[in-house]
């Protein structure tokens, strides 16, 4: 394991001065900071809800004050890989819904694409604005050592927290001004704006010339919403649900006080299946009928392109480093975790044999479901695992079990390490890629823990990149 | 504006000024229960619950069981009362929280730290001896949250549709108090000029917050049911008057009207209930029928919302 | 063949319809097995768009409606001449890849039933066409034809193992069969011209299945049979509900709604 902190005992320069400062501080300005921060989260709202079988209640996301760090050389690799990512992500995306020239190279096997639930048939041959099926990319990042960032997941429909990279480093310049006076930090306010003009670029065929873009939610029981909400307002646009919006005679229109509206771009916080109960699920009734014909017929863009979600599904995951290479002729400057792939003969043997070492997870599952974890199962779950592999090997993968770095929390009386990830988000526009200096670490909370999902007991820390 | 936007806004405003008039009302009733008279307080609990429309709901939960304790936290904490203070506040932030981003950071804070606050105090099980502190909680909250509306809002649409709310809030409750209690205001002989009539009176102007506006108005000897039936339904000067809300949902409609550049229906319809009323007087009305009047303008204000509901909030297509 | 289709569907609504928005893919495929003479959609409420033609080759139209009392007719009618091409789809426009029509759904998921069907046939599938034969002569003798024993959200293994079923049964359990032995096959809906044929299957639905040397091939497990120059192609899917002719969503409307489908069909030759 990692720590970003010390060094063979000796603390790593970009974080001397914030070490010493914490040490500094007496233990009640911690607590008061603590519950002043608390305050402050609550007051805006910043919360995420959490559904039970009873009901919907809010909830707090824990913030740690204690900063993650990263210096300027480490970020700008962390960037490029970032940014390299994201355009092989698209150009694989507008392949495989063309052409498919990366299946007929047999680079990535035909089986992996046209079988896999998410590649959405009815995006076949349909030319998305300015070819950008993913504008928004989060890529989950874990620090194995001094050097090495790698890879976990990359998140290619509508991926969250990027509220709390903004609202972190709000909070804590508002508690600890002087720190931004004498230390030199990277800025992450002009996200929303970047994001705005990232969308703006995504134009339609048919589009007005004031380009009415709008953010589509679910609604206030949706856990994200808070950040929804941020976005719009900090961008200026309006919030709307499936509701505020209706498709007649293949134009989308919200409906406001002053009649209707044309609308030209959709930045959609649903999911794929609830877009529009016409042509996807034909339940949901937090999509609006017709909005996929609207689409298709070039008036409206609906960011991310439905159909995008192929791109971040495990088994692809496993494909990144070949994605890289057939589209931008480059070597990945990050590298993926190791992973075997179970559909391979020679690494479904070695999975078999090592699963008490290895994390196996299902590719097309997402957010843990189907997934064992070889030391914390016991015998009899892992030869029930074995059976299922073994039953069918192309549904798996499997990666060594991974250390996650550690950065300490304030924690009651001291500094204590914890294990923590990094959520950079990318910003793909029709000429323009770009990476605020900024992220989102997300911290176990509990010790030892590798679990930082929010969910799960996971928190929160700013991420502070450091100008020089 | 979004059409929804504009109807969380009037929602929002709406349950406020509700919290705003239970919480006026439930004072008016500490105050009687500090009066040794219990065959009295007994009838003013169950006319409390009449005045805010929720004795069907009250009896339908709790049967003929009246007590003060049972009464008061059914009007301020209890869930199964869809109306009490708790649930109004719940609601007026649950429609904010929709359109956070139409109002100030300032509005928001405002209700949604009355919220958490009053979470608080429903967190503790209910005692008659906190009754003072909750009414002048949730009183003085209300007029953080106004004045915050209007210290920090443009004085655009938003302002119109939170002010739109209220008033029309306003009107009805109004409209309802004087109803529940209409034959006090009959000239009825047996009971004029006696001490019942004195302090029925004194309860209805208190109700409404009026009672010192009254005593400005009119002296210590105007209280007879002729000047309460004018300050309280014509006299524009008086903040709970009928003639004061519907003057002001009138000019905010016009404003509409005119940021819309569009006319509108309900704007056409309260026009002329303002123009009629300025023709009116006491005895006019008393010619009327008190009851008759009140239902006719109960009916009219209804018509005049959904007027308004149809004009901005379903999102007319074309 | 010249065939003459006028295809009837009628809603009756129990209330007022405050919007309604139906996608229509009613229009005969455009194939080299069939050639449209005349063709013409309909609708006796709303204005009738024509949107887009999507990666299967359907042309898709729309129609927006609001406030509808009562009733809506949807009329498609026009002649269609027809070929026999031993049942090989050609000339299509399509993009999608056929491993796609690998992929199950809920109606064509198979079952241990389905399994046992599949243990009948013979091991060897050299010769595709001879296999594929096969699955759809041991499909149509898996259940009994009754009609209105089955409904839309009837699945593959729900009517083999009540034992029967409509074409729509057949042709998932034929899907279900060829899927499970690694052939790629896909729900089609269309027109059946038959001498003297039951009017019930005059909207019919069948299977296609792709053939390595031959490419798609339309079987008819009702019929166990490949189709001729009596089927109309109109509209394809992985599965029925993924094939409709007709969708339609409705909007804050809560009463009851009344279908009625009458197909008149003809040789006009």
């Amino acid at each position: 394991m990692f720590n970003e902190v010390y060094e063979k005992r000796r603390i790593r320069s970009v974080y001397s001065p914030v070490i010493n400062w914490a040490k500094s501080l007496p233990e009640s300005t911690i607590l008061k900071r603590k519950s002043e921060a608390e305050n402050l989260f609550k007051k805006i709202g910043i919360t995420f809800s959490v559904y039970n079988n009873y009901d919907t209640s809010e909830r707090l996301i824990p913030f740690d004050m204690f900063p993650r760090i990263l210096s300027k050389t480490e970020w700008k690799k962390i960037q490029s890989g970032v940014v390299q990512r994201s355009m092989a992500l698209n150009a694989f995306l507008n392949d495989i819904y063309n052409d498919g020239e990366i299946i007929k190279a047999k680079v990535v096997p035909a089986d992996l694409i046209y079988k896999n639930p998410a590649y959405e048939i009815k995006m076949v041959g349909f030319k998305v604005p300015k070819k950008i099926y993913s504008p928004i990319i989060g890529t989950d990042i874990i620090r194995e050592d001094k050097r090495n960032f790698k890879v976990l997941e990359d998140n290619c429909r509508t991926p969250s927290g990027v509220s709390y990279m903004i609202e972190n480093r709000e909070i804590m310049m508002r508690m600890f001004p002087e720190l931004f006076q004498s230390l030199k930090i990277e800025p992450v306010e002009n996200y929303p704006e970047i994001l705005l003009n990232t969308l703006k670029s995504l134009t339609p065929k048919n589009c007005s010339k004031n380009r009415n873009i709008v953010i589509l939610t679910p609604g206030p029981l949706n856990s994200a919403y808070y950040e929804h909400s941020f976005l719009a307002d900090m961008m200026g646009v309006e919030l709307v649900q499936g509701s505020d919006l209706y498709v007649d005679q293949g134009i989308t229109y919200m409906k406001t006080t002053r009649g209707r509206e044309k609308v030209d771009i959709i930045y959609r916080r649903i999911d794929d299946n609830f877009i529009d109960p016409i042509t996807f699920d034909r339940n949901s009734c937090i999509g609006v009928p017709g909005l996929f014909d609207s689409y298709k017929s070039g008036n409206v863009n609906i960011c991310s392109a439905p159909g995008s979600g192929i791109a971040d599904d495990k088994a692809i995951y496993t494909y990144m480093p070949e994605i890289i290479k057939f589209y931008l002729g480059e070597e990945p400057i990050l590298e993926n975790i190791k992973t075997w792939r179970c559909s391979e003969k020679k690494d479904l043997e070695y999975v078999v044999k090592n699963l008490k070492n290895l994390v196996v997870k299902e590719v097309h599952g997402s957010g843990g479901y189907g997934m064992l974890i070889g030391s914390h199962a016991t015998n009899k779950q892992i030869s029930h695992f074995k059976t299922k592999i073994k039953n069918n090997p192309s549904n798996y993968i499997a990666q060594p079990i991974i250390s996650l770095s550690s950065v300490p929390i304030f924690n009651k009386k001291s500094l204590s390490p914890r294990h923590v990830d990094l959520r950079p988000f990318c910003l793909v526009g029709s000429n323009s890629v770009n990476l605020v200096n900024g992220a989102l670490t997300r911290v176990a909370l509990k010790e030892g823990s590798l679990v930082v999902n929010s969910s799960q007991g996971g928190g929160v820390k700013d991420t502070w990149v450091m100008t020089e | 504006m979004l059409s929804r936007t504009a109807e969380n806004l009037y929602w929002t405003s709406r349950y406020i000024e509700r919290a705003d008039s239970i919480a006026r009302l439930l004072e008016v009733a500490y105050r009687i229960n500090l009066i040794p008279n219990t065959s009295r307080t007994q009838n003013e609990w169950t006319s409390i619950l009449e005045t805010s429309g929720i004795k069907d709901e009250y009896i339908l939960h709790y049967k003929e069981n009246f007590k003060k304790d049972k009464i008061e936290n059914f009007l301020i904490f209890d869930e199964k009362n869809g109306s009490s203070i708790f649930e109004c506040i719940r609601k007026a932030r649950s429609n904010i929280k929709m359109v956070r981003t139409a109002v100030t950071l300032e509005v928001w804070n405002a209700v949604n730290s009355t919220f958490h606050d009053i979470e608080k105090f429903s967190e503790k099980k209910y005692s008659s001896r906190d009754l003072p502190g909750i009414i002048d909680f949730v009183k003085s909250r209300v007029n953080l949250i106004r004045g915050t509306i209007q210290n920090t809002q443009l004085i655009d649409d938003t302002f119109d549709f939170l002010s739109i709310g209220t008033y029309v809030e306003r009107a009805d409750f109004t409209a309802r108090i004087i109803d529940v209690k209409y034959f006090i205001l009959l000239p009825s002989s047996n009971y004029v000029g006696s001490q019942i009539d004195n302090f029925q009176w004194t309860l209805m102007l208190r109700s409404v917050s009026a009672y010192r506006g009254f005593k400005q108005t009119y002296g210590n000897n105007g209280v007879n049911h002729m000047n309460i039936i004018e300050f309280l339904i014509l006299d524009m000067t008086c903040p709970r008057s009928l003639m004061f809300s519907l003057d002001k949902i009138n000019s905010h409609l016009t404003n509409l009207k005119k940021i819309y550049k569009k006319n509108s229906k309900a704007e056409e319809e309260i026009s002329l209930i303002v123009k009629k009323f300025k023709k009116l007087s006491a005895k006019k009305i008393l010619n009327i029928g008190l009851h008759e009047f009140l239902l006719e303008f109960i009916r009219k204000l209804y018509s005049v919302n959904s007027n308004l509901q149809n004009n901005y909030f379903f999102g007319k297509e074309k | 063949m010249k065939i003459s289709i006028n295809h009837k569907t009628t809603y009756n609504f129990s209330s007022n319809v405050p919007k309604l928005m139906q996608s229509i893919r009613l229009y005969p495929s455009n194939c080299k097995n069939q050639k449209t003479i005349s063709w013409s959609i309909k609708s006796d409420k709303g204005m009738i768009t024509e949107s887009h033609s999507d990666a299967l080759g359907h042309k898709i139209f729309n129609i927006y409606n609001k406030e509808i009392i009562g009733s809506q007719t949807i009329i498609s009618k026009g002649i269609v001449e027809t070929k026999d091409t031993s049942g090989v789809l050609k000339g299509l426009k399509e993009k999608v890849n056929t491993l796609c029509f690998l992929r199950d759904t809920e109606l064509t998921k198979a079952c241990r039933k389905i399994d046992l069907l599949s243990k009948k046939l013979s091991k060897n599938k050299s010769n595709e066409i001879l296999f594929c034969h096969q699955m759809n002569s041991v499909v149509s003798q898996s259940i009994k034809y009754i009609s209105g024993s089955t409904s839309i959200y009837t699945s593959a293994s729900d009517s083999i193992s009540q034992g029967s079923g409509v074409c729509q049964d057949f042709a998932h359990i034929l899907i279900s069969l060829a899927r499970k032995n690694n052939f790629p096959a896909r729900y089609i809906s269309g027109f059946l011209m038959e001498e003297n044929g039951n009017a019930e299957q005059a909207t019919h639905a069948w299977v296609e299945i792709f053939i390595n040397d031959l490419g798609w091939v339309g079987f008819d497990p009702s019929h166990n049979k490949c189709i001729d120059e009596g089927y109309v192609r109109v509209c394809c899917g992985l599965d029925s509900l993924d094939s409709s002719m007709i969708k339609g969503v409705k909007t804050n409307f809560n009463g009851d709604e009344n279908l009625k489908v009458d197909v008149s069909i003809s040789n006009c030759q």
